[in-house]
């Protein structure tokens, strides 16, 4: 019995034995090294900051607790916050971050604090023999396990992996067979698969450097460029619209796409590559071609998403800050530093004020043009210095222009202005007339005996298309405006005439009406809800003319189209009141028509308000009382009885005419206040709309000639390419910490460093520069800890279809631990050594026994590992958005592959881009490689969404392979699917050399990679007559049903 | 017992786990029951079947009726009498910090107000057949949120995030409730905006893919020709189809024999069938053809002016009567009046005023509407000042949006603004709030429905939000 006992005692319950031990003696052998290594990083003195404000290094600081109170209650374990904590027991607060503490680590500390929390002999537990994060130490080569299975270990990622297996017990997978394996390496290195002859070639070369050739193949490929880009441009959140609130175009960002494209064939080395991203601007060039190679890959800062129409304009500017700072992190180093915008990392060493150390980086770079409604992003001009500066000087001769031409018009609206607050009394008699007139309705006469009715086409001169269309602008090519009709008109006596149009078309402003060279009615302004507004059908009756006996000239005008109408009539006026248009009533009280509106539109809203100046005026003939009058300018009315609306008028405009003597001086409020009436900004005298008409015909000359210059001068402005991109900013400044994230609430200034966790801190920065190049040559040191372990990792991901660090973006404590890190830290020793090569890598990762092994199930190893985490065999993955894409078009010989870059996107830059998903605006089914398809943020290519192309808001190096209804909806009524199934099938038929069994083979060799059974294609076969049975004989339709079963199948979907 | 609200849903699956359940779409039951594995529908959960509630819930769904351009509340359901008093005067105090356009002074309202019903509730002359429901309705007159620009306040409204890219709170709702109906999106959008933030909108961000929004059709495309992606061609005959889809299953069968036990590819299987049930299911409830009569005209589908928006909602009541969870229908980018309020704001309220009053006179004779929490509002408000002559600008401080159905208090008017209409002053109810208290009429607890991602868990109401319990009836 006793071995049993002690067994117990010493095995399972360790702490029990301890018990016997005195205080400090536990406590230094046991609850000290747990304390240190699983809390202290976060809870001592020295902890930047110190989490929740609790300190786990002293008694009296246990005792007395942090935030939440004492934190150990001696004696009670039950009550204690720590045990509850650790144990996850105390809601949302879980402790220490990661892994759960082990049970046997929670049973220690809850003796501890039985025992009544004894401390050691030093009160205070030091951190310095805390083991640093792992991450945070820079990698070393590992040591080379032993390996019972030596053979399988071709090179020292097999030994590191199939350590990890045995000591699990697991074996690895027998090898693929050679089908699979360049089905799965053309895949995995340039998105397409196979060829028939690329497989045969294969199969026929027994040399062991078999499988190597193809690889080298493969890398020099320019097809690899254009599938490896997309993985980069996850992680760059690329896309060709802005897409946060105002979705602009980013005509110019495929040049960062296809400088990704190139950079990767040519295997820029990764160190390089990350520098020319962060801070290509700032290094030296040897010529233009490499100058715009440097600025267009500074795009990266450039392609997120952005708030552009902010109405705090720091606001937009630190959320520019933000984006670019997360997304470098994340990308680069695989931290999460957005939380520390507001307050330190909770559980990575990133403080708040390393937060702004960095973004005083990016805001002493130069990201935006300006930061107003709408802002507009900077873009390098990529041509020679000389262009660059006639660009820029011509550019300035516009803006001159635009100067000249506003200069005049304020000088001409300045007199407008003036002449009409001489005479404010008119103003009001004259809109009391157009408020009476409005009130008239008049129905138009339709057949009236006697009426001339004219067909729209029928105009006697004009500079329109004799036929009008509905919806149509209705001008000529490189016509000039304004457009006109003019129809001359008979009548046998001098009057009054009505006059009526048929099928007015309003929705986009209707046309000017001029009688015998007297301008008669203003056109109505454009509807803004066209498309809910109704179509006035039938007769409208526009204005009452007066004719003279015999010919009479009725001219329709609009300045920049013609609205569509059917007739046009004109009858004998017999109305007994009859009502003016606003300009005619104008002309009668020798007004200006655009004030005029503007009085009108006053008298309207104001309705009486007993706050407004004009009240007097407004109650005439309503009822209404002087005594009930509210405004300063009542008192100026004491006394004043009106006799007739003429005198009242007469009053208004002596106290106006008073009011405006003084101006802003005016002393007395009543005057004041009618003063304000007179400059108010949108009161009845602001300059109304289309004043030009009312300026004196030599101006109007004038400004009509500079009008043509400038737009001359625009239309000749050189067009450079451009490239988004960043530079650095004119002003270089250090950054306050924003408390809370708030600019509103400024801390102390903190200068430009990078992340002192990873001796960031130790790095300074010249005064005048931005600090980018020097952020990006830190990033890149060998011995930077995450920066290779980062890109080494990102590749195997997209190598292996999991990350050693699973959560790929994020090496923090709250991601993922490395799965093997032997493995993952020799990769990233080794992608130095290799110079930073990436296709160095991508031979290292594939020519080994691990990426070669089959996908082969196996129960045994599944039970013990059943997510495959320690790789006992290969995964079998989905094809990724492009893939599939790629993979049906290439399948079915459709894809064009000479179409290696630019962009397809029909949009000016920085136009609007609503809704592309439906197509139309966007080919997105052309056959050329998905990498050179849109991303239009917010309204992406309905295929890329559904099968998981990650949201290009976020950067994001990890895609999910969901499997969903939408997926299958796609495979059946896709026009993909449809229209390359169809291609496929006709070239299959086209075949002469073929039977039908042959077709099939074919058909299996080109989407499988692989042979058809016997089995296989009898079924096939009978499946194919079964169709064109049911297809009534259509032997076309028939085939192509067959490739879309065979294209939908889980086979072709899937890679072994 | 604080469990994390994501972990308990998916029993302790993880997110790769999750991922590969989405496997099953739609749906896993069918794909339990073909493989004849009653344990694989235990450990496998559908992203979308049916999960209980927190604690008992009144609401078992979402209409969401948005009025993209922002509403003028004081022209609508916010009766201002002294902006008429003081019309043409300055506005007696400081106005915003921030503002979008500059305003002068106070602008009455065109519209009179009258008082309807039991409740007394005032409504403009803008809604004369929405005004008939107030006696069912809840308004919430003190919402206030913070951005004063379209994009910033739509993805306010719609994911409590102006900054960064969140999921929608119908992507919340569904991921915390998942769907009645196996064979439909757990959200579907009718017509959404693409702009001021577009997919942003109904996307799901970090939440799997099942749970983003699904559009049915888009801005610009009449509600009658709006379709799910991918859910028909013109080309092949259903009985063909099925034919090509039984023989793609042959092959599928036929691999997974060969490659062993593998749940993405029984999934895919399964996901072949379920979108043909879709292709089913979903084009008739669109089919709003075998509606009476009676129906048709109660949701304006006769008026041409009417037609367009009836049929949006009529839809939404289809969707949610077979199970949908939250579908949201989108009166687009119309209610923005810088200019010509008064001709556009009742174009506006005229087109949709007849179908609104229809669906909730449609929703509670079927006895729907008692666990169906309809909500209707604009991303803001406007301002009582004048913009130009005839406008008002946009204005987060103050508006109006209203509730009806499941759970809340009907005839209640809720919080005040000041006496013009520019601030909420009373019972302030911001975005935040209106998730929490959504989620909790719903039967979740905003704290607890959680989404660990990047290290940190996160909520529709992230580290903001009180459930509003004055508004619960």
């Amino acid at each position: 019995m006793l071995p049993y006992v002690l067994l117990f005692i010493l095995g399972v319950l360790p702490v029990m034995a301890q018990a016997q031990e005195d205080g400090p003696a536990f406590f230094e052998k046991s609850v000290r090294p747990l304390l240190a290594s699983k809390c202290l990083g976060c809870h001592s003195a020295t902890s930047t900051p110190i989490m929740g404000g609790l300190r786990l290094d002293a008694r009296e600081q246990v005792l007395k607790g942090g935030g939440r109170g004492a934190s150990v209650v001696p004696g009670k374990p039950a009550e204690s916050l720590l045990l509850q904590v650790v144990k996850h027991e105390a809601g949302p607060l879980k402790m220490p971050p990661g892994p759960k503490m082990k049970d046997a680590e929670v049973a220690v500390l809850a003796q501890w604090i039985q025992m009544g929390a004894p401390w050691g002999a030093t009160a205070v537990v030091s951190q310095a023999k805390q083991e640093k994060y792992w991450a945070f130490v820079p990698p070393v080569t590992p040591t080379a396990p032993d390996l019972k299975n030596k053979a399988w270990a071709r090179s020292p990622i097999d030994a590191f992996v199939l350590a990890e297996l045995e000591k699990k017990g697991l074996a690895p997978a027998k090898a693929a067979d050679k089908r699979t394996l360049i089905r799965r390496a053309s895949y995995d290195l340039i998105g397409l698969p196979p060829t028939q002859a690329e497989v045969k070639a294969f199969l026929d070369d027994s040399s062991p450097e078999a499988f190597a050739k193809v690889v080298d193949r493969l890398l020099a490929s320019p097809r690899y460029g254009e599938r490896w880009a997309r993985h980069w441009l996850d992680v760059a959140r690329y896309a060709d619209s802005n897409g946060l609130d105002e979705n602009l175009v980013y005509k110019n960002a495929f040049r960062y796409r296809d400088y990704v494209i190139a950079a990767l064939n040519k295997d820029k080395p990764f160190d390089r590559f990350l520098t020319e991203q962060i801070a290509g601007d700032l290094l030296p060039a040897s010529d233009l071609k490499q100058q715009i190679e440097h600025w267009t890959a500074t795009g990266f800062l450039t392609l997120g998403a952005k708030m552009l129409a902010e109405d705090d304009p720091m606001k937009m500017e630190m959320d520019i800050v933000d984006e670019q700072l997360d997304t470098t992190v994340r990308a680069f180093m695989g931290l999460t530093i957005g939380c520390a915008r507001c307050h330190n990392h909770k559980f990575d060493p990133i403080s708040h004020a390393d937060y702004y150390s960095m973004a005083g980086i990016f805001k002493s770079s130069k990201t935006m043009e300006h930061f107003k409604v709408v802002a507009k992003w900077h873009e390098f001009v990529l041509a020679p210095k000389e262009d660059r500066d006639k660009l820029a000087a011509h550019e300035a001769s516009i803006e001159a222009k635009r100067k000249e031409i506003g200069k005049i018009t304020k000088r001409e609206n300045d007199v407008l202005v003036k002449a009409a607050l001489q005479r404010v009394g008119a103003y009001l008699q004259a809109a009391a007339r157009v408020k009476r007139d409005d009130e008239i309705r008049v129905a138009p006469v339709e057949a009236a005996p006697g009426a001339v009715v004219r067909e729209a086409s029928s105009f006697d001169s004009g500079n329109v298309p004799r036929e009008l269309v509905k919806k149509k602008t209705n001008v000529p090519k490189d016509g000039k405006g304004p457009y006109f009709a003019e129809y001359k008109i008979d009548v046998p006596a001098a009057g009054e005439y009505q006059m009526d149009i048929l099928d007015e078309e309003k929705g986009a402003g209707t046309a000017d009406v001029w009688v015998n060279g007297v301008w008669m009615k203003r056109g109505a302004d454009p509807v803004q809800n066209r498309e809910a507004s109704p179509e006035a059908d039938g007769w409208t009756y526009v204005a009452i003319i007066p004719l003279q006996k015999g010919s009479n000239t009725i001219r329709l005008e609009h300045a920049s189209r013609f609205p569509y109408f059917a007739k046009l009539l004109v009858a004998k006026n017999t109305l007994t009141v009859t009502p003016k248009t606003v300009v005619q009533i104008a002309t009668q009280f020798g007004v200006n028509p655009g004030f005029l509106e503007q009085m009108v539109d006053y008298l309207k809203r104001s309705d009486g308000a007993v706050a407004s100046p004009l009240y007097a005026w407004e109650i005439l003939g309503t009822g209404g009382k002087l005594a009930d009058w509210k405004s300063p300018v009542a008192k100026l009315f004491e006394g004043f009885t009106a006799a007739n609306p003429e005198a009242l008028a007469a009053k208004y405009q002596t106290l106006f005419l008073q009011a405006l003597e003084k101006g802003k001086d005016n002393t007395d409020p009543g005057l004041k206040t009618l003063h304000e009436l007179l400059v108010e900004k949108f009161g009845p005298f602001r300059a109304p709309e289309g004043t030009r008409r009312y300026y004196a015909a030599a101006v109007r000359t004038e400004l009509a000639g500079l009008d043509k210059q400038l737009k001359d001068l625009e239309a000749a402005t050189p067009d450079y390419p451009k490239a988004m991109g960043v530079t650095e900013n004119s002003k270089i400044e250090d950054l306050a910490i924003h408390l809370r994230g708030s600019h509103w609430t400024l801390g102390e200034k903190v200068p430009r460093r990078f992340l002192s966790a990873l001796g960031g801190d130790k790095v300074s920065i010249p005064a005048d520069h931005s600090g980018r190049l020097e952020l990006a040559q830190w990033m890149t040191r060998p011995e930077h800890p995450l920066t290779a372990r980062v890109i080494a990792n990102r590749l195997w991901r997209w190598h292996f279809g999991r990350g050693i660090v699973p959560t790929v973006d994020n090496f923090g404590r709250l991601g993922e631990r490395p799965v093997n890190q032997p493995l993952l830290d020799w990769l990233a020793v080794e992608m130095v050594k290799q110079g930073w090569s990436m296709k160095a890598m991508h031979r290292t990762m594939l020519l080994t026994s691990t990426y070669q092994m089959s996908s082969a199930f196996d129960a045994k190893a599944n039970e013990t590992d059943p997510d495959n985490t320690l790789l006992w065999r290969m995964n079998r993955r989905r094809l990724e958005a492009e893939s599939v894409r790629d993979g049906i078009m290439e399948v079915s010989g459709g894809l064009k592959t000479d179409y290696t870059g630019g962009t397809i996107l029909k949009y000016k830059d920085r136009q609007y881009v609503t809704n592309t998903s439906k197509g139309g605006d966007v080919d997105y089914d052309r056959p050329i490689r998905a990498v050179y398809v849109p991303v239009v943020r917010s309204s992406m290519y309905q295929l890329f969404s559904a099968f998981d192309l990650p949201d290009p808001a976020v950067s994001n190096g990890d895609r999910d392979a969901t499997v969903v209804a939408p997926q299958a909806l796609f495979m059946m009524n896709g026009s993909v699917m449809l229209k390359h199934s169809k291609i496929m099938a006709d070239g299959l038929l086209a075949r002469a050399d073929l039977d039908d069994a042959g077709r099939v083979r074919e058909a299996y060799e080109r989407a499988m990679s692989r042979p058809a059974t016997a089995g296989e294609v009898d079924q096939a076969l009978s499946f194919v007559a079964r169709m064109q049975e049911a297809w009534k004989g259509s032997r076309a339709s028939a085939w192509q049903s067959f490739c879309k079963s065979l294209l939908a199948s889980n086979e072709f979907i899937y890679i072994n | 017992m604080n469990r994390h609200w994501n972990s308990y849903l998916n029993k302790a699956l993880s997110r790769r786990e999750l991922l590969q359940v989405s496997s099953a779409g739609f749906g896993s039951l069918a794909l339990a029951g073909m493989l004849g594995q009653e344990q694989l529908r235990a450990a496998a959960p559908s992203p979308l079947s049916v999960k209980p509630p927190q604690f008992p819930a009144k609401a078992k769904r979402v209409i969401f009726l948005f009025m993209h351009g922002g509403p003028s509340q004081v022209d609508t359901f916010d009766y201002k009498p002294l902006l008429k008093r003081d019309h043409g005067k300055p506005l007696p105090f400081q106005a915003r910090k921030v503002v979008s356009s500059e305003t002068f002074n106070l602008l009455q309202s065109p519209w009179a107000f009258k008082q309807y019903g039991q409740s007394g509730a005032w409504v403009s002359d803008l809604f004369p057949e929405t005004a008939k429901m107030v006696d069912d309705m809840c308004f919430v007159k003190s919402m206030w949120g913070t951005n004063s620009r379209h994009g910033g306040a739509l993805l306010e409204l719609h994911t409590g995030s102006d900054t960064f890219v969140r999921p929608s709170m119908g992507s919340w709702i569904t991921y915390g409730l998942g769907s009645e109906n196996q064979n439909m999106p757990g959200f579907i959008t009718i017509c959404p905006t693409q702009s001021h933030g577009g997919a942003n909108n109904f996307g799901s961000a970090f939440l799997p893919a099942p749970y983003a929004g699904t559009a049915i059709g888009s801005v610009g495309i009449a509600a009658k020709d709006a379709k799910i992606p991918f859910i028909s061609n013109s080309e092949t005959p259903k009985e063909i189809q099925r034919k090509e889809i039984d023989y793609s299953q042959v092959l599928n069968r036929k691999q997974l024999e060969m490659t062993g036990p593998d749940r993405a590819l029984e999934g895919r299987i399964e996901s072949f069938e379920l979108a043909f049930r879709m292709q089913t299911e979903a084009p008739e409830l669109q089919d709003l053809s075998n509606e009476t009569e009676a129906t048709r005209k109660m949701y304006g589908l006769d008026n041409p002016i009417t037609e367009d928006f009836g049929r949006q909602c009529l839809m939404a009541r289809r969707f949610s009567e077979k199970g949908v969870r939250f579908v949201q229908v989108s009166h687009t980018y119309k209610w923005d009046q810088h200019e010509r309020l008064k001709r556009d704001h009742e174009q506006n309220a005229r087109e949709v005023d007849l179908p609104i009053a229809g669906l909730l006179k449609d929703l509670k004779s079927r006895g729907l509407l008692e666990d169906t929490l309809v909500l209707w509002g604009g991303e803001f408000g406007r301002t009582p000042t004048a913009q130009g002559s005839d406008g008002r600008d946009h204005n987060p401080e103050a508006f109006t949006m209203w509730m009806a159905g499941g759970g809340v208090k009907p005839g209640l008017s809720y919080g005040a603004t000041d006496d013009y209409g520019y601030y909420s002053v009373v019972d302030r109810v911001h975005f935040h709030d209106l998730h929490a208290t959504m989620l909790h009429l719903l039967g979740m607890d905003h704290l607890k429905l959680t989404f660990r991602q990047a290290g940190r868990d996160f909520r529709l109401t992230d580290v903001h939000g009180n459930v509003v319990k004055g508004l619960m009836a």
